[in-house]
């Protein structure tokens, strides 16, 4: 190992420390959600499960939810190519189409309201709450993320040379998109 | 373009700018981003909390060995939980076993050993100026204050804090009708709880980030001291474990608050049926051992990082076999995420599932042996030089295998059916975890107390606490042993109802009155710690003749750690008498062209390669 | 023991006086100036220095003498006498397990000890400049892992017999746990078959604390004793365990038997009590010998009172206590209530009916038989 490392000594620090962070961060997420998922099919494995339709917004807002990362890729490249006023627009796109889904979740939430299902009752109903609740409310952080990202954007201070912000923004947005799509088919699959 | 060449300009300003601004007095010493501060104030917090804990835990010592005691004199401090005929309330007895597991575990040995010492030791043994974010890591403290903030105040509670054991088992923990203390006082637990995880996952990123990104020039992973590796494995464990743990308490709070179901079914209480149907309270100890179980280690694993590191030191002798112990510690971190079903082997669980859970259990004794074996290899032909640090650092040691080898018992389903939740148990996690972190954070605290405060700790009175804490705490727990073999549940307010257990009687009471002695000794720590930061000896730059780069830091601890450039790295931070060195230490900045007389072959073939790591140029484009 | 902690005791004392008279001294000391020697910096040993490796080998002996003398003076507390066949094989191995663990205590720390005594700083020593050594290594690794391997197999085996499931002609019991008693559920006499249960038919104000549902005929014979707990010797009983409002765990300490009691999960654990309460106690020597049923969930208040007495009988004893029963009917006949009326003619059976005094005479004869024979 001594000998490996020094044979190839230039650049050390490769890895960006924010960078970093946010995926030690998703990491922590992921566990979050992981021990949310097991203890679902745990739970679901010992029988007294109640089934119900999943609300067909869902479907929608998933869609939704991948437009939005689509634009965020888009405002990505906008600051790599210093396009200011494109990058301000991608940016704002994202954060509505974030928050169009939020009110989708809610409209799905009364849909399931509307059958009967509550966050009391049958953990099958209680753990659909809770994981679109938990998978909502880090969105909601998602959205701070973006408005820092829109804010610096407009103080000019995301640009091609300083791509960190922007980059970590994106990251936990592509991530939030990925862990609803995991999340949703997860509860398609296992319901 | 031109903008952004300006916006540039004037980042890197704002930077150089507040680098030399004099910080007040707040930012300073409170709300502070130097992670050597943060360190004290983690240690600081820690002692604090320690005293109560102990406290906590003499009261119901009390209680346990002198069951009959008229405890009046004790209503000034406990109140109404002293009742009339001078009797502990069993309800309180309850909450302050409860109250001392949560401390000793989480806000002594977790944040108290891992947050001094990972924000102490990780930034100066790697050559950093401070962590990767000074900002989260003043967050992280300070959601740990608000965490220790709420869970103090649920302590003066009228029905009192939580009450039903650290491991917050639901029903129990859900059903205020089962208990006072799982009203009020659980709720603050759960927020407490909540906080104190935010806290330890926005560390323990910093920790790991810290360690991949900042090493100074030349700091190879195989140059790490063991301190960093051991805290690099108990953060990735932190990062791994706490979310699960929080997932946990979220799902309990849903129960308790929103009439969820997920762990409640069936239950009949206070006269009526409740509503709750399907869930299941065994799904809630899946979850809190899969934190539980790696929590261990993470109070373990940096007091084992401390301990090679003093243990070096003052054997004057390499550790032995540095790269076997990292293995163990990787070993040890992966198997302790496969085996936390062994707190549940009586549950009800599968059996089958019992039967491969108590397989990886006994795996998991053999890094720990290798462990023990090196540390006690590394003293083999050694200079042994007893300071209090060396002398609590054997302790350590002795307690880690002493305590370790009951837990082959334990692991062991078939003969866990007896030994379950008795005192044999309390035993056997108090010396193998317990005592052993403690005793690595206090040899911690008497090793790096120089470098913390530019002053010495008194040895004489070091000794004394040493040995007076290192004998009382056998007389304490190796007693257990026997009332747990004899089979004594523990949480037992009291056992006389039971003619089974009846006897041991004046057993209890010694394991009382040395646990009051030893709680006692450490006052002479506490004097010795405030005593010396403000009157003791001053303290040179490198007292122990130690190699890591921590003491290459000015006596006066400075903000940047370094007040030139931060020096390079040559050699491994396990240079201690080498063969045809003049002194018995080789830091690590020391290069080997400085040293031919002592290069071991390969090593002189290193020579060549030391130009580069001098060449190496960071990235110095992303900052804070 | 007593003296033993008068001389605890004492020494503490004079130690507590000696560390308080030091510790002034040493703050004198402090303040006085500081004495160069007293501090153990700068890479040299200070002068306590031989007598601290010297203390750590004392303190090792005095422990070994202390740990033997305390071992065989508290034994006879040890591992209360085994009455179950399954108990008998894991005190087999847990005796074999504390040998090789006492076996390394003792040794590893017998040289952690000696090492630091022996190589206590001298001014002479060469140091070995000792980095690894990969046989080493693989020597401590593989045979700490032989002796597991060989523990794990013992324990497997026996794990496996004690969890494997109960003989189809075991006496099976229900056993419920609440705050803070136990509740104790026989099949009865007729079919010999536990009825259901149901936690929304629990009712304590009307007798019904164990929700036994009278809706399923089974129920009509099953009945309950709140005093006592009686198996028969020499015969599996398989306990059926549940809890009906936090987590208990039954604990039969005699009969190595522990198993959590889960609300909304039926546990269960069966075993082979191969000594009646009477055998013990002519073992024992003790004339009231009984033996005990602990909680050892923590499950609020009074978790430590959660007491009841269990009676090993003799066969033929145990199927006479069993008839002498009276029904959860008969105890209380309200429970008819619950009876659905196509099946209230055969619960009739169960209740106390006009000539029950002469039954229950005769029940009363054979119960006081019983405990003739207990005491």
């Amino acid at each position: 190992m001594k000998e490996l490392t020094l044979q190839e000594p230039k650049p050390i620090l490769t890895v960006n420390k924010w960078k970093f962070i946010i995926w030690l961060f998703i990491v922590t997420i992921i566990m979050f959600f992981a021990a949310f998922t097991s203890a679902y099919l745990v739970r679901r494995a010992e029988g007294n499960w109640t089934d119900f339709q999943i609300p067909v917004i869902f479907w929608y807002s998933t869609a939704v939810l991948v437009v939005s990362s689509v634009f965020m890729h888009l405002s990505y490249l906008a600051a790599k190519k210093d396009e200011f006023l494109k990058l301000r627009t991608f940016i704002s796109l994202t954060f509505g189409f974030g928050l169009l889904f939020l009110v989708m979740q809610y409209l799905g939430w009364l849909d399931l309201q509307s059958q009967g299902i509550f966050l009391k009752g049958n953990p099958s109903g209680s753990f659909y709450y809770v994981l679109t609740g938990l998978h909502g409310f880090h969105l909601v952080t998602g959205l701070v993320v973006l408005l820092y990202a829109f804010l610096a954007a407009r103080k000019m201070a995301v640009h091609s040379k300083n791509m960190t912000q922007i980059e970590v923004c994106a990251t936990y947005w592509h991530f939030l998109d990925i862990l609803w799509v995991y999340l949703f088919l997860f509860l398609l699959f296992f319901r | 373009m031109s903008a952004v060449s300006v916006e540039n300009v004037h980042t890197h300003d704002e930077h150089a700018h507040g680098e030399h601004h004099e910080l007040g007095f707040i930012r300073k010493y409170i709300f502070s981003e130097d992670h050597k501060i943060i360190a004290k104030q983690y240690l600081i917090s820690g002692i604090v909390w320690a005293v109560l804990g102990g406290l906590l835990s003499v009261i119901f010592r009390l209680q346990l060995g002198f069951p009959d005691m008229d405890m009046t004199w004790l209503k000034p401090l406990l109140g109404d939980w002293i009742n009339e005929s001078g009797k502990l309330d069993p309800n309180f007895y309850l909450a302050l076993v409860t109250m001392h597991g949560t401390i000793m575990v989480f806000f002594v040995l977790t944040a108290g050993l891992s947050g001094t010492f990972s924000n102490f030791l990780i930034p100066l043994q790697i050559g950093a100026r401070d962590m990767a974010s000074g900002f989260m890591n003043m967050l992280s403290y300070w959601f740990f204050f608000a965490s220790s903030v709420i869970m103090f105040i649920s302590l003066f509670l009228k029905t009192g804090p939580a009450g039903g054991s650290w491991v917050i088992y639901p029903p129990l923990s859900a059903l205020k009708e089962a208990n006072p203390g799982s009203g009020d006082g659980m709720t603050l637990w759960l927020v407490a709880m909540a906080l104190f995880i935010v806290s330890s996952l926005l560390g323990g990123i910093n920790y790991v980030t810290t360690v991949i990104n900042l090493r100074t020039k030349g700091m190879s992973m195989d140059k790490l001291p063991l301190t960093i590796w051991a805290f690099t494995f108990t953060a990735i464990l932190g990062i791994l474990s706490f979310p699960v743990l929080l997932s946990a308490a979220l799902l309990l709070i849903f129960d308790r608050s929103f009439g969820t179901s997920f762990f409640l079914s069936d239950i009949y209480i206070n006269g009526q049926a409740l509503p709750n149907q399907g869930g299941s309270p065994i799904l809630f100890q899946h979850l809190f051992w899969f934190l539980g179980h790696p929590e261990v280690y993470i109070v373990i694993l940096p007091a084992l990082g401390l301990t090679s590191e003093i243990i070096a030191t003052n054997s004057r002798k390499p550790i032995f076999g540095y790269k076997a112990m990292i293995f163990s510690m990787a070993g040890i971190m992966f198997l302790a995420f496969i085996v936390w079903a062994h707190h549940m082997f009586v549950t009800g669980m599968n059996p089958f599932l019992g039967s491969v859970f108590m397989l990886l259990t006994l795996i998991i004794a053999v890094p720990s042996a290798v462990k023990g074996f090196n540390y006690i290899t590394t003293l083999w032909k050694g200079n042994i030089i007893f300071t209090p640090a060396m002398l609590f650092a054997i302790g350590l040691v002795s307690f880690f295998v002493s305590g370790g080898l009951t837990g082959i018992i334990l692991g062991n389903s078939a003969l866990d059916i007896q030994l379950h939740d008795t005192y044999f148990v309390v035993a056997h996690f108090h010396l193998v975890m317990g005592s052993a972190a403690f005793f690595g954070m206090i040899a911690g605290v008497y090793h790096w107390f120089p470098k913390m405060y530019g002053k010495m700790m008194n040895s004489t009175l070091g000794y004394i606490h040493f040995w007076i804490t290192f004998a009382g705490v056998y007389f304490v727990f190796f007693p257990m042993h026997y009332i747990g073999i004899a089979g004594f549940p523990r949480r037992y307010y009291q056992w006389s109802g039971f003619d089974t257990f009846s006897s041991y009687a004046d057993l209890n009471a010694i394991i009382t009155i040395a646990a009051i002695l030893t709680f006692l000794a450490q006052g002479i720590f506490i004097f010795n710690f405030v005593y010396s930061i403000f009157k003791g000896k001053k303290a040179t730059e490198n007292p122990w003749k130690s190699n890591t780069l921590e003491w290459t830091t000015p006596v006066e601890p400075i903000h940047g750690n370094w007040p030139g450039e931060i020096p390079t790295v040559y050699r491994w931070p396990y240079d201690y008498s080498k063969p045809g060195a003049s002194d018995d230490f080789i830091p690590q900045n020391v290069p080997f062209s400085a040293t031919p007389e002592s290069n071991l072959p390969e090593e002189t073939e290193l020579i060549k390669s030391e130009k580069e790591i001098e060449g190496i140029k960071f990235d110095t484009s992303i900052h804070d | 023991m007593t003296i033993v902690i008068a001389i605890l005791a004492i020494v503490f004392v004079i130690l507590t006086f000696m560390v308080v008279s030091k510790t002034l001294s040493i703050i004198k000391g402090i303040k006085d100036t500081g004495s160069e020697e007293n501090e153990g910096y700068l890479g040299k040993p200070n002068k306590y220095n031989d007598a601290n490796g010297l203390a750590l080998l004392i303190f090792w002996i005095l422990s070994l003498a202390g740990v033997f003398w305390s071992y065989f003076s508290a034994r006879e507390n040890f591992l209360p006498e085994s009455s179950s066949i399954h108990g008998r094989q894991t005190d087999f191995w847990f005796w074999v397990s504390m040998g090789v663990i006492t076996t390394a205590f003792v040794l590893v720390n017998s040289v952690l000890f000696f090492f630091a005594y022996k190589y206590r700083y001298s001014k002479d020593r060469k140091v070995s400049f000792y980095t690894h050594n990969n046989n080493l290594e693989i020597i401590w690794t593989s045979v700490p892992a032989i002796v597991m391997a060989g523990l794990v197999f013992s324990g497997l085996r026996v794990w496996t017999k004690v969890t494997a499931d109960a003989p189809q002609d075991a006496e099976v019991i229900e056993i419920m746990g609440k705050q803070f008693a136990w509740a104790v559920r026989y099949p009865g006499v007729d079919d010999n078959q536990l009825g259901g249960y149901n936690f929304k038919l629990m009712d304590d104000a009307n007798g019904n604390p164990m929700g036994v549902d009278f809706a399923d005929e089974k129920s009509f014979d099953d009945f309950s004793n709140a005093s006592e707990m009686h198996i028969p010797k020499g015969k599996p009983v398989l306990l059926k365990i549940r809890a009906r409002d936090v987590l208990h765990s039954v604990f039969i300490p005699h009969m190595r038997v522990k198993m959590d009691a889960v609300p909304g999960m039926t546990t269960k654990f069966w075993f082979v009590a191969d000594k009646s309460t009477n055998d013990m106690r002519k073992e024992l020597g003790k004339e009231n010998f009984n033996y005990e049923i602990a909680c050892t969930e923590i499950c609020g208040r009074s978790h430590f009172g959660m007491k009841l007495l269990l009676v090993v009988d003799e066969p033929a004893e145990y199927e006479k206590w069993k008839r002498s029963q009276k029904t959860l009917l008969a105890e209380n006949p309200k429970l008819l209530e619950l009876v659905p009326a196509n099946l209230k003619a055969k619960a009739q059976k169960y209740l106390p009916v006009e000539e029950a005094p002469v039954e229950e005479s005769v029940a009363d004869a054979s119960l006081s038989n019983s405990s003739k024979v207990l005491k």
